[in-house]
């Protein structure tokens, strides 16, 4: 990849006499200026202003607000709804990167070969990546239609699995899992991508040596391949987690949290907090909590990770 | 292991086709659906059109406003890209080239922003697009954008830029150049790679946001195709096959672009984010 | 790469402008705000409305603009979620339109004493029109006995019917609950699914239970809501529970769909408007759009779905429909008054009740209304009416977890103590 490109030609730097006032090579205050005005304005402030309403019983409208000290963040630890999206964040997430970095990875060893269609089948497969998610959730609903003679149950039917037919989105069992499986089939080609990146590094001799000490396929997989994608898998399964603990957008235009609360997760709990039950205050909390864990649960993985690296 | 086309080989094309066709399956049944008339729908869900109608694509057109949709997406999203690729290269530069502790704080600070939920800071900055007179314009989505995205910006160049030898800058400095020309003719250039990344992660992210448009450009006349859309399968939600052919159209512009630039779509996405 | 060369000093001029931009404002915010910016200001009235209202308040705008030329308004609509959402942000940054759609009552986040509460509506009790509220409506106008929002009448809910499904099994509209099962029997028998549910849509799952509770809890009970708000009443143990009861009997005698958590609203509505389903319990306010999926408008009727077997219990949920507010922070808020005023007028309200099937609030003369919803007029006038439950619920949590727990009852994920055990929770909630 980066291959890095020529440096424009320059002559020799003559020798070292005309230092700069100042005497640096680093650049100004000002280069970082615009970049840090525009994301304190945009970002940060109305985070810190959002934050303090977790303290509040703001409803979101109004001007009435008063101080609650940490009143929210205790409903939040007795709240069923809040603790049973939680655990449904955390299936969703887990099912996401498990079966997303899984498949991804099956299509790039699948496509990183000799078989014609490699090219196209990249692009097959990594076309959903660049569609807008509410556009492919509106697709999946669709698909996901419960009778039985339309989108995925009637596909059944035609190739004989009539038996398998269900009520995808309605099933409150069923539900969360067709919801992941509508981000794992828009997301696994950009699993397959950063894979194919990784496998394109893997230095082509070690595994013709390998052959020569005759090596099998898995063997080779397990003692050259996988060691070396291990940066790939990183990348994959930090992209991964983080998409699937804050997944909204699919949710809210497939389910709205529905069947019940099967498919609710700290996303949509916020949300109809702010939006729904006029909680704003709380909300802010849940949100204020879903930061620290997205922030707690990078750093161990990456911490976990990168050491995996280093002694791989 | 490219080596030479086995039988084996061949078993392997097969399985990853059939795994494309069965991949493919919804993107089969929208673009069917979207060639054919209400009674088709109801008698032959899953057969090809016969005979193929693209009435509901003028309407879908009509109805939804797609062309002013997808001038408006294109302004929003060049702009704020070329805005995130200048201030978040210059900003990089800055904190990968400066050592110290304030310096590698304010690094630190730009990458809290990439975990910060969108919700948290959401109202406060309505209210502040709000009170500067931005709601419903171009400009207010280009102002957020940019914020939103420039941790990530940001994160991605310092890393390059890191990777980067110091020497060349520092030979054009003694020349007598600005800081400001040997970033533009020396240091830029060299992000070239990372840049390519850059544009093309903002750009599909933008293109494709549907949220906040919808909060900001909401009945202002300036939406975006994904607000567009939503309101318009909203609308016709029971007609599947005018459904399916807005859908088809909005998806169209991106994945046309997609497929002509496949190969550096594809290397963006993927290089920059090795570690 | 040149043209980005030149790009920072016109962004870092720009942020400057930006940054002046918020100078101004916290300036204007410190002299109190809003008052700055003069009198009653040019442009257009905004006005945002719930997708439900839209034939009847276009109507109106129309005509009062027809009658006013100087009047000029900027309408837009959303449907009910996206309101929520749209709305409340544009509240909560003080930049409501000059009029925006308000439910009638208390219950959700949009409702009349929730906004009214937030000192977020204009009073409108000096207007003519609302000394013709009927005392049992009272509650869905007036907070503190002002007036803060205009509605044009009640919309009634019960069954809307395919006549042609009806004639085919050769079955005639019932009047008690026993012969609405058997009527059910008989339909599923001839292949026709005699209830169309589409309850994956969150507020079509409370529509059959709001059919049902008048007979089995306001019949018995008229001040259960009192009770409720007084603490001496739950949800557990009352009628509901036997609402509830018969909602899952429909499901077990197999009179719904299949699948009607995985069924939308669009999709209920097209069985039934095609003759595939015979029924759909429903609010009047959508018979058009049943009617639009109908060969023909007149295949369809509506009948009160009667709840139990004693004819005299069987009262009917008729509520006020979503209606309209002047926001307290508009700068026209005198142009909106006059409109609403306007529209309180008794042919005004006629038009606009007729456009979304509704009855209108009232009539000088005979009112012009909606020959299907003949069945129900005598319930509202001989009192046997109920409020949609919602609009005296305390908070904007139970009607959501209403929704949530009929979707789990029919998912088999819990009980109907479980269900009700739940609402009552939400009920207990501060506001």
């Amino acid at each position: 990849m980066t291959a890095v490109m020529a440096p424009p030609v320059k002559p020799a730097p003559p020798p070292v006499k005309r230092v700069r006032r100042g005497g640096g090579i680093a650049p100004p205050w000002l280069f970082a200026a615009p970049a840090l005005l525009v994301y304190a304005l945009v970002m940060l402030y109305p985070s810190i202003v959002g934050a303090g309403s977790a303290f509040t019983d703001w409803s979101g409208v109004g001007e009435q607000r008063s101080f609650v000290g940490f009143d929210n963040f205790q409903e939040l630890v007795h709240d069923d709804q809040a603790l049973g999206a939680l655990r449904n964040t955390l299936l969703l997430t887990l099912a996401i990167v498990v079966v997303q970095n899984g498949l991804g990875l099956l299509l790039a060893l699948g496509v990183h070969t000799t078989i014609k269609s490699r090219m196209v089948l990249r692009v097959i497969f990594f076309a959903p990546v660049v569609v807008s998610p509410v556009m492919v959730s509106f697709l999946w609903k669709y698909v996901y239609n419960p009778a039985p003679d339309a989108g995925l149950n009637a596909a059944l039917n035609a190739v004989g699995l009539g038996a398998l037919r269900q009520d995808w989105l309605g099933d409150p069992s069923l539900a969360i899992w067709s919801v992941a499986f509508t981000v794992i089939w828009q997301c696994a080609g950009y699993s397959m991508v950063i894979f194919l990146a990784g496998l394109e590094g893997v230095p082509k001799e070690l595994h013709e040596s390998a052959m020569v000490d005759g090596a099998g396929t898995v063997a080779r997989f397990r003692h050259i391949t996988w060691p070396l994608l291990a940066p790939a898998v990183t990348i994959n399964v930090m992209l991964s987690t983080v998409g699937g603990l804050t997944l909204f957008t699919q949710i809210i235009a497939m389910t709205n949290g529905g069947p019940g609360y099967a498919t609710d997760t700290l996303s949509t709990v916020l949300y109809k907090q702010a939006f729904v039950f006029g909680k704003f205050g709380y909300s802010t909390a849940v949100a204020l909590v879903l930061a620290i864990f997205v922030a707690a649960v990078s750093f161990l993985q990456i911490g976990y990770l990168r050491s995996r690296e280093t002694t791989a | 292991m490219r080596t030479a086309y086995r039988p084996r080989t061949f078993v392997l094309e097969l399985v990853m086709v059939a795994t494309a066709v069965a991949f493919l399956f919804p993107v089969y049944a929208l673009v069917t659906l979207a060639f054919k008339d209400p009674e088709q729908i109801a008698n032959a869900p899953l057969s090809p059109p016969d005979p193929p109608s693209v009435d509901s694509f003028g309407t879908a057109w009509q109805s939804a406003s797609l062309g002013s949709a997808l001038l408006n997406s294109t302004l929003i999203t060049v702009s704020s890209v070329v805005v995130l690729i200048v201030l978040g290269s210059l900003a990089a530069y800055f904190l990968a080239r400066q050592a110290g502790r304030l310096s590698y704080s304010l690094y630190i600070l730009f990458l809290v922003g990439i975990i910060l939920p969108f919700q948290l800071g959401m109202i406060p900055l309505y209210q502040l697009v709000n009170d500067l007179g931005l709601l419903g314009t171009y400009q207010g989505m280009i102002l957020f954008y940019t914020g939103i995205q420039l941790p990530f910006t940001v994160f991605l160049y310092t890393g390059f830029i890191r990777s980067l030898p110091a020497d060349y800058t520092n030979a054009a400095l003694i020349d007598g150049a600005s800081h400001l020309q040997a970033f533009v003719h020396v240091i830029f250039p060299l992000l070239r790679p990372i840049t390519g990344t850059v544009l093309i992660l903002n750009a599909v992210h933008i293109w494709n946001d549907f949220f906040t448009p919808l909060l900001y450009l909401g009945g202002s006349g300036r939406e975006t195709v994904p607000v567009r859309v939503f309101a318009f399968v909203n609308e016709y939600t029971s007609d599947y096959g005018l459904v399916a052919a807005g859908l088809v159209l909005a998806a169209l512009p991106i994945l046309v672009v997609f497929l002509l630039l496949q190969r550096y779509v594809i290397r963006g996405f993927s290089s920059g984010l090795k570690g | 790469m040149a043209s980005e060369i030149i790009r920072p000093q016109v962004s870092r001029r720009r942020l400057l402008q930006l940054m002046g931009g918020v100078a101004v404002a916290g300036t204007l915010a410190g002299c109190g705000g809003g008052n700055s910016a003069g009198g009653s200001g040019g442009g257009p009235l905004k006005v945002i409305g719930a997708g439900s209202q839209e034939a009847g308040l276009r109507k109106a705008l129309d005509e009062y603009k027809k009658q006013n030329s100087s009047f000029d308004f900027n309408l837009s609509f959303s449907p009910a979620d996206q309101l929520q959402t749209a709305l409340r942000a544009q509240l909560a940054a003080g930049n409501a339109p000059d009029m925006h759609a308000v439910y009638p009552g208390n219950g959700s986040a949009m409702s009349m004493v929730q906004l009214s509460k937030a000192n977020l509506l204009t009073d409108l009790s000096d207007q003519a029109w609302t000394q013709k509220i009927p005392t049992g409506f009272k509650g869905a106008y007036q907070q503190d006995g002002k007036t803060f929002i205009f509605s044009p009448g009640t919309s009634v809910l019960g069954a809307i019917y395919n006549k042609k499904a009806f004639a085919k099994a050769g079955v005639e509209v019932p009047t008690t609950w026993s012969e609405l099962l058997t009527v059910c029997e008989t339909l599923k028998k001839k292949g026709i699914v005699p209830l169309a549910l589409g309850a994956q849509t969150p507020w079509v799952t409370q529509l059959i239970n709001y059919a049902l509770v008048p007979g089995t809890v306001y019949a018995k009970q008229p001040d259960f809501d009192d009770k409720m708000a007084a603490g001496s009443a739950t949800f557990a143990g009352s009628g509901w529970a036997d609402a509830m009861n018969k909602y899952l009997e429909l499901q077990k005698r197999g009179f719904f769909n299949d699948n009607p958590n995985g069924t939308t609203y669009e999709q209920a509505t097209s069985m039934v408007g095609t003759g595939k389903a015979a029924m759909a319990v429903q609010v009047s306010a959508v018979l058009q759009a049943y009617r639009d999926a109908a060969p023909s408008p007149d295949d369809l009727g509506m009948f009160p779905l009667p709840a139990t077997d004693t004819v005299a219990d069987n009262w009917i949920p008729g509520g006020i429909v979503v209606g309209l507010a002047v926001s307290a922070k508009s700068k026209k808020a005198d142009e909106a008054r006059k409109f609403i005023e306007f529209c309180g007028q008794p042919d005004m309200i006629n038009t606009w009740a007729e456009a979304v099937a509704c009855v209108p609030l009232y009539s000088e003369g005979e009112a012009k209304v909606d020959p299907v919803l003949k069945p129900f007029l005598h319930y509202l006038s001989g009192n046997k009416a109920v409020p949609f439950m919602d609009q005296r619920w305390p908070n904007a949590e139970v009607q959501p977890t209403h929704f949530a727990v009929v979707q789990e009852l029919l998912g088999g994920k819990t009980t109907v103590d479980g269900a009700l055990k739940k609402m009552d929770e939400a009920y207990r909630k501060t506001a």
